[in-house]
């Protein structure tokens, strides 16, 4: 269950960004998670819907998409796309892959009231 | 009205991590993050690790569990600086409460920081503790097929440590059904066959282990 640290996390950002825009209340909210974070949607959408009571996100909509991985071979310098169960370089087929996308959580959009 | 962001999530603990990682680096300790499912042996491992660099090497432990002070009476018997860390409903360790974990120890005094991570296969793994190496445990009681359904543990792992292998005889394990999932996805890392309970392959460990830290020592200079 790591979707609810993640979501805390989450609303820690959305609700600093509603502030900073004098928002009263947070509608939508969008964001992008690397596929490799293995995060639930449905459970971080209800872990943030949860720790949102009582905040100006009470009730906000949460879109989750997801975001493909790619890695660094670390042997010939390759970058190519990987799946959560193969890192395989394609060009020297060592599995030695320093990820580059696919472990990050994007904040991307906050629909607000003001 | 529409505010576009676009900035990550994860960096508040990004942002410790490298806080921390420059602490360790300053004290020029090693810091071991340790991450299995519950019951692989972490413990053990460190209870077999920790008296063999007396002498040597100065250990340190933070050990994170959801609840209880257990494995660290347990560690507590081997070295003073030990700190238990509870997580709550917490599945993984923090950076942030790393920190306040580092604050409970004297840093000067250590050569080895073990920082035993809650035991989960999913939630620890994407989590930077600011540690220098990883290590990834398996044991044997678990299943050989376990690399291929958490593959997020085993891939960033420096290294991988087959546990309990005084259980091979009693237990249908395939060791070769772990080489093969881990050709698709670690390469890198050597994987260590060991028992902390008959000292089999625990000095592959120590070795690994020393020549590491060695490392650091080299890099901090």
């Amino acid at each position: 269950m790591h979707e609810l640290s993640i979501a805390a996390d989450l609303l820690r950002n959305v609700l600093a960004v509603a502030a900073e825009h004098e928002a009263v209340r947070i509608e939508q909210v969008t964001i992008e998670v690397g596929v490799l974070r293995q995060v639930v949607p449905e459970a971080i959408v209800e872990a943030f819907a949860m720790l949102a009571v009582g905040t100006a996100a009470e009730g906000a909509a949460l879109k989750v998409t997801e975001l493909p991985a790619r890695a660094e071979c670390r042997r010939c310098g390759n970058t190519y796309a990987v799946s959560v169960d193969v890192y395989v370089c394609p060009q020297c087929g060592q599995a030695d892959a320093r990820l580059v996308d696919g472990n990050d959580i994007l904040l991307q959009t906050v629909v607000c009231q003001t | 009205m529409k505010i576009t962001v676009i900035e990550s999530v994860l960096k508040a603990n990004d942002a410790v991590a490298r806080t921390n990682r420059r602490r360790m680096d300053e004290a020029k300790l090693l810091a071991v993050n340790i991450m299995s499912a519950p019951g692989s042996g972490k413990t053990a491992l460190l209870e077999k690790t920790i008296p063999a660099f007396d002498g040597h090497l100065r250990s340190a432990v933070l050990v994170g569990d959801l609840q209880t002070t257990r494995d660290a009476e347990r560690l507590a018997r081997l070295t003073a600086q030990t700190t238990q860390i509870n997580t709550g409903q917490g599945c993984h360790l923090s950076a942030a409460q790393v920190a306040q974990g580092l604050d409970s120890l004297d840093l000067a005094q250590i050569d080895l920081l073990f920082i035993e991570n809650v035991g989960n296969m999913v939630c620890p793994a994407g989590v930077d503790l600011g540690e220098h190496v990883r290590v990834a445990l398996l044991s044997v009681p678990e299943g050989d097929d376990k690399v291929a359904k958490y593959p997020t543990l085993f891939q960033p792992a420096d290294v991988i440590l087959l546990t309990k292998v005084d259980l091979l005889n009693v237990l249908d394990f395939d060791r070769g059904r772990v080489r093969d999932d881990l050709s698709r996805i670690n390469t890198r890392a050597p994987l260590i066959e060991l028992s902390a309970k008959t000292g089999q392959g625990m000095d592959d460990w120590l070795g690994w282990l020393a020549g590491r830290r060695a490392e650091r020592i080299e890099t901090a200079v």
